[in-house]
């Protein structure tokens, strides 16, 4: 039995899956895995088939500083750049 | 960010946008598979033993203080004054989701007012009351809106899970079998997606023992349903895998309108027209935001999308205004 996890724990931990960070920022899940297929979102991987990865913390203040962006006007393609110069 | 139990979950969800008033069909498959997610809540919570033969129910479970009244009512009914009640899993669920008429309305109002209590449900006037025939009429309509923020959350969160690589839990197991049975998984998902559903179905039915006792089970009622649309969704999403013992098929069943809300004046520009409808739909209570502008614009009301068409119908006069249609991920 694989059961979900308290918001309690999810935020207690180093690490999330994409359906937890739906949870904790509110984001469309499409929005976040277009999110990481453009290498806006690192993650970590074990296998090919097995769940991303990604780190709470971090991941959370990447998101929060897109959504900012974008309300600022900024297109992706912009936000990439903003990113990569970091 | 707050965590909530299966059955409260399911129920955000089923319940979005039904008519709060009257028992209407669509309802009544909500809440039977609602009912069938409290015990499905009830098991994962440990509240029964399992033994060979089958799961089993005390009735000293309901005096736990942790019991909820919405439990109580679809558990009580099942005990039947017995201390001790078995049966394996399927005959839970099934017995479940017979519950009379009465019994369903006893648990939609409990669970109704549980949800209101923590406030991520209320009743709004229904989307149909703004429809010029409906609202001239004067038959007041109500409808239940889920906290949109909560039910982003779980719909994403269920979207996430199924649709990643990876571990799927034992709740997004029992969501996905419960929105099979209730005909809403094409509410959430596109026809490429429900493929690739049918395929991690498949795949847990094959890998997990929870899948595998699951999944096997059918509550719904055909009739209800609609058996014409059941073989016709059943020959458009559905691919049997050579080898495979059961077949995965969503069944689907309407649950939102198309409504027809009139402008009082005459407008040149469909913008305008759309902004008078779209002030009017606020007026009555609605949480309307506008995803995409032009001839067709897309706007969201209440948690369900729709397509906005200009439109005009013909009475003594014209009558112009805006016919909403309810989109969805196909």
């Amino acid at each position: 039995m694989s059961r979900q996890r308290s918001m309690e724990a999810i935020l207690a931990s180093e690490h999330v899956s994409i359906g937890e960070l739906v949870r904790i920022t509110g984001s469309r899940y499409s929005t976040l895995k277009h999110y990481t297929e453009e290498g806006m979102l690192p993650f970590e991987q074990a296998e090919e088939n097995l769940t991303r990865r990604y780190r709470r913390e971090e991941t959370v203040a990447r998101i929060i500083w897109i959504k900012e962006l974008k309300a600022n006007g900024l297109s992706i393609p912009q936000i990439k750049e903003a990113i990569d110069a970091l | 960010m707050m965590d909530l139990k299966l059955a409260q979950s399911f129920a955000l969800v089923a319940l979005n946008a039904q008519s709060s008033l009257y028992m209407t069909n669509a309802k009544k498959v909500s809440l039977r598979s609602m009912a069938a997610a409290v015990i499905l809540e009830a098991y994962l919570e440990g509240c029964s033993t399992q033994a060979d033969n089958g799961l089993t129910f005390r009735q000293e479970v309901l005096e736990k203080s942790s019991s909820t009244l919405y439990r109580e009512t679809v558990l009580l009914p099942l005990l039947h004054n017995h201390a001790v009640v078995q049966g394996d899993l399927e005959w839970w669920l099934k017995k479940a989701s017979m519950l009379s008429n009465k019994k369903l309305k006893k648990f939609e109002i409990a669970i109704s007012d549980y949800l209101k209590a923590m406030n991520v449900l209320e009743e709004i006037p229904s989307l149909l009351g703004s429809d010029m025939y409906f609202d001239s009429a004067g038959v007041e309509m109500k409808a239940y809106r889920s906290h949109n923020g909560v039910y982003t959350s779980i719909t994403e969160n269920l979207r996430a899970e199924i649709l990643e690589e990876g571990t799927v839990t034992d709740e997004i197991i029992c969501m996905l079998w419960l929105l099979r049975e209730s005909g809403c998984m094409h509410d959430f998902f596109s026809r490429n997606e429900l493929e690739k559903i049918n395929t991690r179905m498949h795949d847990l039915y094959r890998s997990n023992l929870w899948a595998k006792s699951l999944f096997r089970i059918q509550i719904h009622h055909g009739i209800e349903l609609g058996i014409k649309q059941f073989l016709q969704m059943k020959s458009l999403f559905v691919k049997t895998y050579a080898g495979s013992s059961i077949n995965f098929f969503f069944p689907f069943l309407e649950r939102s309108q198309a409504v027809f809300v009139e402008t009082e004046a005459w407008f040149d520009n469909s913008n305008k027209r759309l902004n008078t409808v779209l002030t009017r739909l606020e007026s009555y209570g609605h949480e309307v935001k506008v995803i995409e502008r032009g001839s067709i614009a897309t706007i969201q009301i209440d948690n369900l999308l729709y397509d906005a068409m200009p439109h005009y119908v013909m009475m003594r006069v014209p009558i112009q205004g805006v016919r909403l249609v309810p989109k969805r991920p196909l």
